[in-house]
């Protein structure tokens, strides 16, 4: 028998998710550890000893295969296992404590061995792997129950999920996997399919059918669904794919997309604030459920607490709310809102005393005055029955107010508390000033990820989809009589593509507009720049603010001091969006949702008590606090501080997830407990009795590969905090810093910077926005991009010929493997000012340097040329043509296939391809088709070569790609900058000969003037430069990581060991006069990026050339062959000065000159000698009037208007 | 196969051209497209599905033109 359809399974209000299937449950204490041999690579490869500036650098393991290499598990795992146990049982000895007491060296281990597990991109990874594994079934199951309205018997319910992964249906081979790197040369999606499980009645019986294809979702690249995860070298290189390539997006139509982060105040939290306007205080709490998302607030007007909320007219008295709501004595009110404070209870006053002059009393009368508020089309009907205003009140009031406290069988107490809890926070506002909460403050936030992201919008098309198919049953089952039972699978099968094309629709346009969910928002997703791989890197660790870009606010784009270690302090642009848009820091991790049902059955195990058995007198008393779990006020404690540290020690011992945060708020006096997803947190070493927990034991282990950040985190050695946590903490920098109190130890101080910023050696001699400026340009230095970069077919592509790692480089270098796919080279500098053509940042460039290479750049770009297929069969093809127009241009194109082949040079105007596109595309297909000539020809100036010519099968229609490549060479106008935010354009490129040169001959690559130090201050460039020198003369590479690096004394020290000065100066000789220069010059590499700026792309000049249609004036822009604007303000300035006949030359006559006739009599225009108004062509006299006027008096004639043109004598 | 090319802007400004390609080669009849996944070559014909005989990939490269290339190394 059929299972009764239940009408209540979608009305019924679903706060959170079921935990099932959460994989990040509860307990798991032990995990098996992942193949510790990943860590140990980076273990090996991170060179330990090249930090302390020591003599003797052994360069790291040249890692030859790609095979893991093999370490036992078992000797890590009881090792580690010995380790623990002299620290805890037993053998803690003094052995111990006399070891414990040095310091731990090489703590930042800890972080290589963090990124292994999370960090940089691994959040948008788990975040889609949550989606994926836990989500979609939650979703799935919150909808699962599709039901005829028509014949309510039938119905269909899904039962279960699943996700393939990207594969290809074939007829002819077996099923083959799609590699994204297909995708991308074939313009297609890397999506994967959805299937679901169902069962249905069919003919009275209940029938079951596994998986049905309901739609593809893009995959995101290196998550759980994708072929890339857990790849070796060589298989990715065999995929085509990059190694080092971050993931983390999604190929989409050929392109890849990145779903930005986006930053948002925290749901179901009360925020108190003041109101812009007036100054009242506001507390605001958005709650968001699976139904809806609503704000409820309690604010003050005349000194008196109201509640307002969309769903009433007006504002409702807290009073007369809380009454409503079950709680009708006024003494229990003003406990629950003020306990026994008086300063609250008079406060409080005048809000009694309202409600008491509204002569509502008890609950029922409370209920009917807000239901005559409530505003129209709350009031849902029941069976036809239309419902008392008082019932209308107790829905409003239940499922809209603060939808997010569950209220179950009218059972209001719960709503109640937090509604006062509101109340009380603004009460306290409104007499402490200090109360108000800061919105911009970063525990306040949540990120939301991709994955949150694709979830609401697969719960939106998932609900579109079965009302569509809820519609179509019903058709069926209208019919009065049908031939076949109805088969729902059928329905299924033919329900049409809404989820993929909603998928692909959102992720390829970037626009998230769910009616559903009142959500609207554009630019969510940005094509991922492939510009550099710094570029692509940083462009996963951006996190876009909600924010208006236009408004003038202060506030959201200041940098907070909450943001330490978190986000990125130097990596945002500058302009509008500065501020607003915020990187991650190298350590940062945002958090998944973790089930918060068994937290809140913790937090009564261990002491908490029921909230709803209280009253304001109990919950307000001395030394009680209160406990929340996301938002939800759950019970209380007489012992806070207890309560916090036996909660804090069962995470550590990792009785649950190790990113639930506990926090105590003194003010509030609240115990906040979150397992949301979106908080930000980064793991920090615990510290006990004022000593790290982590000794160099356990570091030692590390290194040597034995064991994972896994072991470290399960041990309780290190934990996540998260922002509010961290606020909570009291945390050491350094380890001598570390004080009676000290709860927590840093890994690494230069963790606060980003991966961009890490990028910047000595940052900490910087000024700080020359640190940003180098943000911005490090992404747009031409590079490398990844190993894969010869074989990727992309719009634009700019690679440098001779990439050289930095010889100063910085740990995060290392981590993030920049050395590997550097943007840059190590040019020798002298800091000296030469001929004049290095002003205002000029670089001067040596031309013997630019032969041998330096600053060498290929360009590749694409033309996609797809052949389209028409109505009527026909379509497009490439051929020789039989009689080309212009011979000449068809040089490279083949005969057989009228395509240009790789190799070949291609000049202006020559044809890449010669494409036949057929003349009837509509009518009946004939035999002879005729076509006619569309051929596609290299349009710039300057000479190309054929990279490569692609053909394929795309989407609809076959492609073809044509990629072309040009190498340039630096010229005068290139753009190149340092790594301190220098930037200069090459103002001369000089001969050997003539560049100064020191004793031992040498050269510089490039001169800079010396003014660009002072007024900049970028004094890590000069450390640069002197330990750059330092590590050429010993052979080695010197690192200028942040709040560390080698110090320029042992720099010195190895320059004067050298036969150099100190200082970095060398005495160099003029190359022009051959005498010796005055005075010594600051001389030595530095790394230079060449910026993808180039002259070439910008040269522009016209004598004359085309002209807009329209308005026949010159057309705009260097691709139109533009000409060059004589603007407003040039314009204004001709005016000033009062040269008439260059304004009439510029204007007009170099313009839109037009030669026409007017009536002297009437001021019309006439033509032929001949007057159309006047039918005379007595008057008429020939004017010359720019084309542009002619248009606005005609358009004008055309609006009903008529403009004169009333005629003086002219010279 | 002409090597009159028309003055163009850049060769005005770069009057140092290539030395004129010989025409002595044949043109092929048929191209060979290679194969992006397997390497092999397949010889297609324009209105054929672009496939690989060999491994069913649809993607393929156009092999290096026959003509002689000639660069100036500056």
């Amino acid at each position: 028998m059929a299972p009764p359809p239940s009408a209540a399974g979608p009305s019924k209000p679903i706060a959170r998710r079921p935990a099932s299937g959460s994989t990040k449950a509860t307990a798991a204490p032990v995990k098996k550890p992942p193949a510790s041999g990943t860590a140990a690579r980076t273990a090996v490869k991170t060179n330990p000893s090249a930090e302390r500036s020591s003599s003797t650098t052994t360069r790291p393991l040249p890692i030859t295969s790609d095979v893991k290499p093999v370490i036992s598990n078992d000797t890590g795992e009881e090792e580690w296992a010995a380790l623990m146990r002299q620290s805890y049982g037993a053998g803690k000895g003094a052995q111990y404590y006399a070891k414990g007491i040095k310091t731990v060296e090489d703590k930042w281990q800890l972080l290589p061995a963090f990124l292994q597990v999370k960090g940089l991109v691994k959040q948008h990874l788990d975040s889609f792997n949550y989606f994926v594994n836990v989500d979609i079934k939650a979703i799935l199951a919150a909808n699962s129950i599709v039901t005829s309205d028509v014949n309510p018997h039938f119905f269909i319910r899904y039962t279960d999920i699943r996700i393939g992964r990207p594969m290809r249906k074939d007829q002819h081979h077996q099923d083959s996997i799609v590699t994204p790197m297909e995708c991308r040369l074939r313009d297609i999606s890397y999506a994967a399919e959805i299937r679901v499980d169902i069962e249905y009645t069919y003919e009275d019986k209940l029938k079951k059918q596994k998986g049905i294809l309901i739609g593809k979702l893009p995959v995101m690249l290196r998550s759980d669904l994708c072929h890339l995860k857990g790849k070796s070298e060589r298989e990715l290189a065999r995929m085509g794919e990059c190694p080092k390539d971050p993931g983390g997006y999604f190929v989409v139509k050929g392109t890849e997309k990145v779903i930005l982060v986006q930053e948002q105040l925290s749901k179901n939290r009360i925020i108190v604030m003041r109101d812009p306007k007036d100054g009242a205080v506001i507390a605001e709490c958005t709650s968001s459920t699976h139904d809806r998302v609503v704000k409820t607030y309690v604010i003050t007007k005349n000194k008196r607490l109201y509640l307002r909320h969309n769903s009433f007219k007006e504002l409702i008295p807290i009073v007369v709310a809380m009454k409503a709501m079950g709680v009708t004595a006024d003494k229990e009110i003003i406990q629950l809102i003020c306990g026994s404070d008086e300063r609250y209870q008079e406060a409080f006053g005048p809000s009694l005393e309202e409600a008491s002059r509204l002569k509502v009393y008890t609950a029922k009368q409370c209920a009917e005055w807000i239901g005559l508020r409530v505003s129209p089309g709350q009031e849902k009907e029941d069976r036809g029955q239309k419902l008392a205003p008082s019932e209308v009140a107790m829905q409003a009031l239940a499922a809209m107010v603060l939808g997010h406290v569950l209220v179950r069988n009218m059972f209001f107490r719960p709503k109640c508390i937090y509604l006062a809890t509101m109340a009380r926070r603004v009460l306290m506002a409104s007499i402490d000033e200090k109360m108000v909460d800061d919105r911009d403050y970063v525990g306040n936030k949540r990120l939301e990820l991709a994955g949150q992201l694709l979830s609401l919008l697969f719960e939106d098309s998932f609900k579109t989809y079965n009302s569509d198919l809820r519609r179509r049953m019903d058709k069926i089952l209208e019919k009065p009589n049908r031939a076949t039972p109805l088969d729902a699978s059928n329905i299924l099968a033919q329900n049409g593509d809404s989820i993929t094309s909603a998928f692909v629709r959102s992720i390829s346009t970037g626009n998230w507009s769910l009616k559903r969910f009142h959500v609207e928002r554009a630019g969510v997703t940005h094509v991922l720049s492939r510009l550099s791989f710094i570029a692509a890197l940083g462009m996963m660790t951006r996190i876009s603010s909600q924010f208006e870009k236009t408004r003038k606010v202060s506030g959201p784009r200041a940098l907070q001091p909450s943001q330490w270690g978190v986000l990125c302090p130097s990596d945002t642009p500058e302009g509008e969006a500065c501020g607003l848009v915020k990187n991650l820091a190298l350590m940062t991790h945002i958090t998944t949702d973790v089930p918060e049902g068994p937290l809140v059955d913790y937090a009564f195990t261990y002491g908490a008590q029921d909230i709803n058995t209280f009253t304001g007198v109990g919950m307000y008393g001395r030394g009680v606090y209160l406990i929340q779990i996301n938002g939800s006020l759950i019970g209380l404690t007489n012992h806070p501080k207890k309560f916090v540290q036996t909660w804090r020690k069962l995470r550590r011992a990792a009785r649950f997830s190790e990113f639930v945060s506990i926090y105590m708020n003194h003010h509030h006096k609240i115990i906040y407990i979150a397992s949301d997803g979106g908080r930000i947190c980064r793991p920090m070493i615990i510290v006990e009795n004022g000593r790290p927990r982590v000794t160099s034991e356990h570091i030692r282990l590390l290194k040597e590969g034995k064991v994972t950040f896994d072991h470290f985190l399960r041990s309780g050695l290190v934990e996540y905090l998260d922002v509010n946590e961290e606020n909570d903490s009291l945390i050491a920098c350094y380890e001598h810093e570390i004080e009676e109190g000290t709860t927590h130890l840093e890994i690494e101080p230069f963790t606060i910077l980003g991966a961009v910023a890490g990028l910047i050696p000595y940052p900490h001699h910087n000024q700080s926005p020359r640190n940003t400026y180098q943000c911005a340009m490090g992404k747009q230095a031409i590079g490398a991009i990844g190993y894969n970069q010869l074989n990727r077919i992309d719009t634009l592509l700019y690679l440098m010929t001779y990439p050289q790692q930095p010889m100063v480089k910085t740990k995060t270098i290392e981590l993030i493997e920049y050395d590997k796919l550097p943007a840059g080279q190590n040019a020798t500098v002298a800091v000296m000012s030469f001929s004049g053509y290095d002003i205002e940042d000029a670089l001067i460039l040596n031309k013997a340097s630019v032969d041998r290479g330096f600053g060498r750049c290929h360009v590749l770009k694409k033309q996609t040329i797809p052949m389209r297929h028409f109505q009527n069969g026909t379509s497009e093809r490439t051929a020789y043509p039989s009689d080309p127009l212009r011979p000449e241009a068809y040089a490279s194109v083949d005969k057989a296939d009228g395509v240009t082949s790789p190799g070949s040079t291609v000049y202006q105007g020559d044809v890449l391809v010669h494409r036949e596109t057929p003349i009837d595309t509509r009518g009946p297909m004939t035999q002879a088709a005729v076509f006619k000539a569309t051929p596609i020809t290299h349009k710039t100036p300057e000479p190309v070569q054929i990279d490569k010519v692609m053909l394929t099968e795309g989407e609809d229609s076959p492609l073809l790609k044509i990629l072309t490549r040009q190498t340039r060479q630096p010229e005068l106008g290139d753009k190149f900058s340092s790594r301190h935010g220098q930037k200069g354009v090459c103002g001369l490129i000089v001969p050997q000969t003539d560049m100064p040169f020191n004793d031992q001959g040498i050269c510089p690559d490039i001169i800079m003037n010396p003014h660009g130090f002072p007024s900049r201050m970028t004094v890590g460039k000069m450390i640069e430069l002197l330990a750059g020198k330092a590590g050429v003369l010993a052979g080695q590479l010197q690192y200028g990581t942040a709040f560390g690096g080698s110090k320029v004394e042992d720099m010195s020290r190895i320059l004067i060991e050298n036969g150099f000065s100190y200082a970095g100066k060398d005495m160099l000789t003029s190359g022009i006069t051959g005498e010796p220069l005055e005075a010594y010059v600051y001389f030595g590499p530095i790394y230079y990026q060449k910026l993808k700026h180039m002259v070439m792309d910008k040269m522009h000049a016209r004598p004359t050339g085309p002209r807009a249609n329209l308005t026949r004036q010159p057309t705009e822009g260097r691709s139109k062959d533009g000409g060059l604007r004589l603007g407003e303000m040039e314009r204004d300035c001709l005016i000033g000065y009062g040269a008439t006949q260059l304004l009439l030359e510029r204007l007009m006559i170099s313009s839109d000159a037009f030669e026409t006739q007017v009536c002297e009599t009437c001021g019309l225009l006439g033509y032929n000698q001949w007057c159309p108004k006047c039918k005379t062509g007595k008057g008429i006299v020939k004017i010359t009037l720019p084309y542009a006027a002619k248009l606005l008096i005609q358009e004008l004639m055309g609006m009903n208007i008529l403009p004169k043109l009333c005629m003086e004598d002219a010279v | 196969m002409s090597e009159s090319q028309q003055d163009t802007r850049w060769q005005s400004q770069n009057p140092n051209p290539m030395a004129p390609r010989p025409s002595t080669f044949k043109a092929p009849d048929v191209l060979n497209y290679l194969c992006a996944d397997c390497g092999a070559e397949n010889g297609i014909k324009s209105g054929e599905n672009i496939r690989c005989k060999e491994c069913g990939h649809r993607v393929l490269y156009k092999p290096r033109t026959y003509r002689i290339v000639q660069f100036e190394a500056r």
